[in-house]
């Protein structure tokens, strides 16, 4: 490979085998550049739907402008596009330098980079065109998906090849922290994105209700853990003792931080679903690591600060430290704050309000966005060979961005709390002092503004980053100087160089963990084994305990207009702004109706609970209101309820609904174990004729005439399905009753 | 911390590392979590999940409940109508219902989504009991929501009289009459 290519030996005068080699810096400076561009790009989509938040007409009445079809774009774009480019550029570049190794591949690393490009650009295209899986930051459909693992494997390869034929013996807790994020990031996505296609772009996922809802918040907290927390751990301890220029403060506390972080980390994410239909023992297991979890977060947290001791005069005049310094005071409070609102009366206020919303910020804007800006003005000298633009520009940004952060979170914890407080309100007759759900948005609306203007600041010091960096870019040298590093080639027989740590927590001797070091693939395994086998004691419970899933008789499949309905409010992104999961708590059903029953979920694929309340709980929507009122909300929300922040929708009155499509989806359905008896055979026969009793009624109660062909009446029908199946089917008798299969 | 600031002898790309012990307020805490941790688990002292989500739920429910009978009351003819008489309450079910009915009976009462209730027609009954009911039990099958759960028990009443007020006006665009006819 590229690497031998460019290998020399030599014998110095010992007889040490000396190899010459050198970096590939040209793939970090391309993953620089695309860190930069999809960083600006999905902060601009986010400040869009910050807009959309504050005013509805910022939605441009477009229909691949709203709300719910650019935050999944937004969220993926910061995640995967902004973050993960700069995990990599920092990766690419520390790990050749840690393992005094030139990449395994430059063809792998850049098939990696084009390969993850393409992947950016399908999700910019396809997600506006709604084509989603309606699973929070898994929304990419099937091929998009299946093109994730190749390059991920890629990666992993590449990545995997280095570390066997590295120069250096051990492998330092960057690269541990790398490898487990590897590792477990493909573990992540594969298990939460098994489904079945139901067309090129349109698949349902394996799992249903409470066990889809389980797979994903085990996909989602450690998509958080494993994508944007290890990668910047093992980022920040390769950068932060190279910009202070002192040793990491700990190993020992490296070894226990490593292993505990990743282990406690893993069951954690039932933490998302308290109250929720998910058995209540999941949600318990899920809080108590959590709490567990505050610890080994903080030892990151410790030694990348405790780095500083000595050295806290440089921090005054140097803008990348200043960085890392608010990067990593960021990480210490989202990590504090996340075991904080695992617990379960603290997450009954927050859950579905701004104030998670709040959280990320701190972490994504803080630790994400700061530790990047830092690594990257570091990086910026080394591999432009040059000098920084401007010192002061640096400074600036830093300023600027952090006076963002505090303003937007400030603000949207605010919300939170607000909006939290006021759902729960009882007045003193004993009712809900705020019945009407638009009240308390509308309470939020300047918080609101106060959020797009920090946002704003932030992505002014990101304007003035891209700025730096294309002058400190254009005075590079003519050729990029490519420096010969000389290294010994690794001896198969390793002499120990005398580990004199003391053991880690009296239990595991120094030796044996710096064993461990020596052997990468050992490393890998331990570390697989490790998520994998603390994933298997929450999953395997969880899929087969039945009476965790007490059976409703009442409970049927959607009809197949229903279906189709349902697969609009997915491809709309609805449920990014309502959630479908009443929690048993007296605040919820006096709002509400009846909490939601894990049964009533026994079809959901995927599940369809929700995270955020932007509006309301839809669990028990079915009958609430007439259809005609369906139709003129749809229309134009702001008619029926003026303050209201929703989208309008008038596109549905006018787009026919594609009858073909139809019996695939409930086929696809029927694959899946979903008892659609004779609806197979007749599906589109059976929709037609509920959509003309619906569009019969609504004409008859004065609404418009011919919708019966219209996406209208299918999303009509799926609404006033929502939850209706648990009491007897003679409370309510709204068209189309008859048509269940 | 004795062995305070020992470097290691190994650098990786010129960065060490110290053989410092841990914090020991980091290992406490880290211990504390964990002692709770097993504490709730086990439901000691007290903490943890006790009854669990369900029972407290109920529990809740049956003291509120006890606390606040919700029923509204039932009101006579008489009452009701002795209620519409009066100008303050037809004022305050004014604003009540501009709150709550005009999104789909239109701020006149013309109608809409829902029926026009400047006219003669009623599709549940004209009496002024009838009203009563229908605001405070809403009518499911329709899509009209029972008002008694979220309004206190005088606003329903309040509300009953404004509407009650608006038979005989012209609204600006009513609605085509529903139900039957009522004399009044």
């Amino acid at each position: 490979m590229a690497d031998s290519a460019s290998t020399g030996t030599v014998q110095d005068g010992t007889g040490v085998i000396m190899e010459e080699f050198s970096y590939d810096d040209a793939i970090v400076r391309k993953f620089l550049f695309a860190t930069v561009i999809w960083g600006t790009v999905g902060m601009l989509v986010g400040l869009l739907i910050a807009l959309q938040m504050a005013d509805p007409r910022f939605n441009l009445g477009l229909s691949f402008t709203s709300f719910g079809r650019l935050r999944p774009l937004h969220t993926n774009a910061v995640i995967f596009a902004f973050a993960g480019n700069a995990f990599f550029c920092g990766a690419y570049y520390s790990t050749q330098r840690l393992l005094k190794a030139r990449m395994f591949s430059d063809a792998l690393s850049k098939f990696h980079f084009w390969g993850w490009q393409a992947i950016i650009v399908a999700a910019a295209v396809t997600l506006p065109l709604g084509l989603t899986q309606a699973k929070e930051y898994a929304e990419l459909e099937w091929p998009i998906d299946l093109a994730i693992a190749v390059v991920w494997v890629a990666f992993a390869i590449n990545f995997i090849g280095t570390m066997i034929r590295r120069r250096e013996r051990h492998l330092y807790v960057a690269i541990w922290f790398y490898i487990a994020s590897i590792v477990t990031v493909a573990v992540l996505h594969i298990f939460n994105n098994l489904s079945v296609p139901a067309g090129a772009f349109k698949s349902y996922s394996l799992y249903a209700g409470v066990q889809d809802a389980f797979m994903q918040w085990w996909y989602g907290h450690n998509a958080v853990a494993f994508f944007l927390t290890t990668p910047f751990l093992g980022l920040m301890y390769y950068f932060m003792p190279k910009a202070a220029g002192g040793p990491v403060f700990s190993y020992r506390l490296s070894i226990l931080h490593f292993w505990s972080l990743v282990f406690l980390y893993i069951w954690a994410g039932p933490h998302h679903l308290h109250y929720t239909a998910l058995p209540e023992w999941a949600s318990t297991v899920g809080m108590l690591f959590s709490v567990m979890l505050w610890a080994p977060s903080w030892g990151g947290m410790i030694n990348g600060l405790l780095t500083l001791r000595g050295a806290w005069q440089k921090v005054v005049d140097d803008p990348i430290l200043k960085f890392f310094v608010v990067g990593i005071t960021a990480y210490g409070m989202s990590t504090f704050e996340g075991p904080m609102l695992s617990i379960k009366s603290v997450n009954a206020l927050a859950h579905y309000t701004d104030w998670i919303i709040a959280h990320v910020h701190t972490g994504a804007l803080g630790w994400n966005g700061f530790m990047t800006f830092g690594m990257i003005y570091w990086l910026l000298p080394r591999i432009f060979q040059t000098k920084l633009f401007s010192k002061k520009l640096a400074e600036l940004h830093f300023w600027i961005g952090t006076f963002g952060i505090i303003l937007y979170v400030v603000a949207i914890y605010s919300a939170g709390v607000t909006q939290g407080l006021m759902w729960r309100a009882f007045d003193a007759t004993g009712r809900l002092t705020y019945p009407d759900f638009v009240e308390t948005v509308t309470r939020l609306i300047p918080m609101y503004w106060t959020r797009v203007a920090g946002g704003s600041l932030f992505i002014v010091g990101m304007l003035l980053f891209s700025y730096n960096i294309l002058r400190t870019w254009q005075s590079r040298p003519a050729r990029y100087d490519v420096p010969v590093v000389k290294a010994p080639r690794l001896t198969p027989v390793h002499r120990e160089d005398g580990p004199k740590a003391a053991p880690i927590a009296g239990l595991l001797p120094a030796a044996v963990h710096r064993s461990w070091e020596r052997k990468p693939i050992l490393f890998t395994v331990l570390t697989a084994l490790t998520v994998i086998v603390a994933s298997l004691f929450e999953i395997i419970p969880t899929f087969l305990i039945k009476s965790n899933v007490p059976t409703i008789a009442s409970v049927t499949p959607y009809t197949p207009l229903e279906l189709y309905g349902r697969d609009i409010y997915i491809r709309e992104g609805c449920v990014n702004c309502h959630s479908q999961m009443i929690r048993p708590l007296r605040y919820e059903t006096e709002r509400y109706g009846e909490y939601s029953k894990p049964g009533e979920s026994v079809y959901e694929h995927p599940f369809l609970w929700g995270s955020r309340r932007i509006g309301p709980d839809l669990a028990r929507e079915g009958g609430k209101y007439p259809n005609l009122w369906h139709v003129r909300h749809f229309a134009n929300p702001q008619e029926i309820a003026a303050n209201s922040i929703m989208p309008s929708y008038p596109q549905f009155a006018t787009t026919p609904i594609p009858w073909a499509v139809i019996p695939k989806r409930v086929d696809a359905m029927a694959m899946l174990g979903v008892p659609y008896g004779e609806a197979i055979n007749n599906a589109e026969a059976m929709a037609r004729t509920q959509a003309a009793a619906i569009a019969a009624d609504i004409e008859a109660s004065g609404g418009p005439a011919g919708l019966e062909d219209r996406e209208i009446v299918a999303i009509i029908a799926y609404m006033q399905r929502l939850g209706r199946d648990i009491s007897a089917p003679t409370a309510v008798a709204l068209v189309g009753d008859g048509e269940q299969p | 911390m004795s062995d305070k600031d020992r470097l290691i002898e190994h650098e990786y790309d010129g960065i060490q590392e110290y053989d410092n012990p841990m914090p020991r307020w980091w290992v406490i805490a880290f211990w504390a979590t964990i002692v709770f941790s097993v504490a709730y688990a086990l439901n000691l002292g007290g903490i943890g999940t006790g009854p669990g989500r369900i029972a407290e739920y109920e529990t809740d429910m049956a003291a509120w409940r006890a606390a606040y009978p919700q029923e509204t009351p039932v009101l006579s003819a008489e009452a009701l109508l002795a209620v519409a008489a009066e100008p303050t309450s037809v004022a305050a079910g004014q604003a009540v219902y501009e709150v709550n009915c005009v999104a789909c009976h239109a701020a006149d009462g013309g109608g809409g989504i829902g029926p026009n209730l400047t006219d003669a027609f009623w599709i549940h009954g004209g009496a002024i009991t009838d009203l009563y009911v229908v605001i405070t039990e809403g009518v499911l099958a329709k899509g009209m929501p029972p008002w008694g759960r979220t309004l206190a028990a005088e606003d329903v009443a309040a509300v009953t009289s404004y509407v009650w007020s608006l038979y005989g006006t012209t609204p600006a665009a009513p609605k085509d009459p529903e139900g039957d006819p009522v004399e009044r």
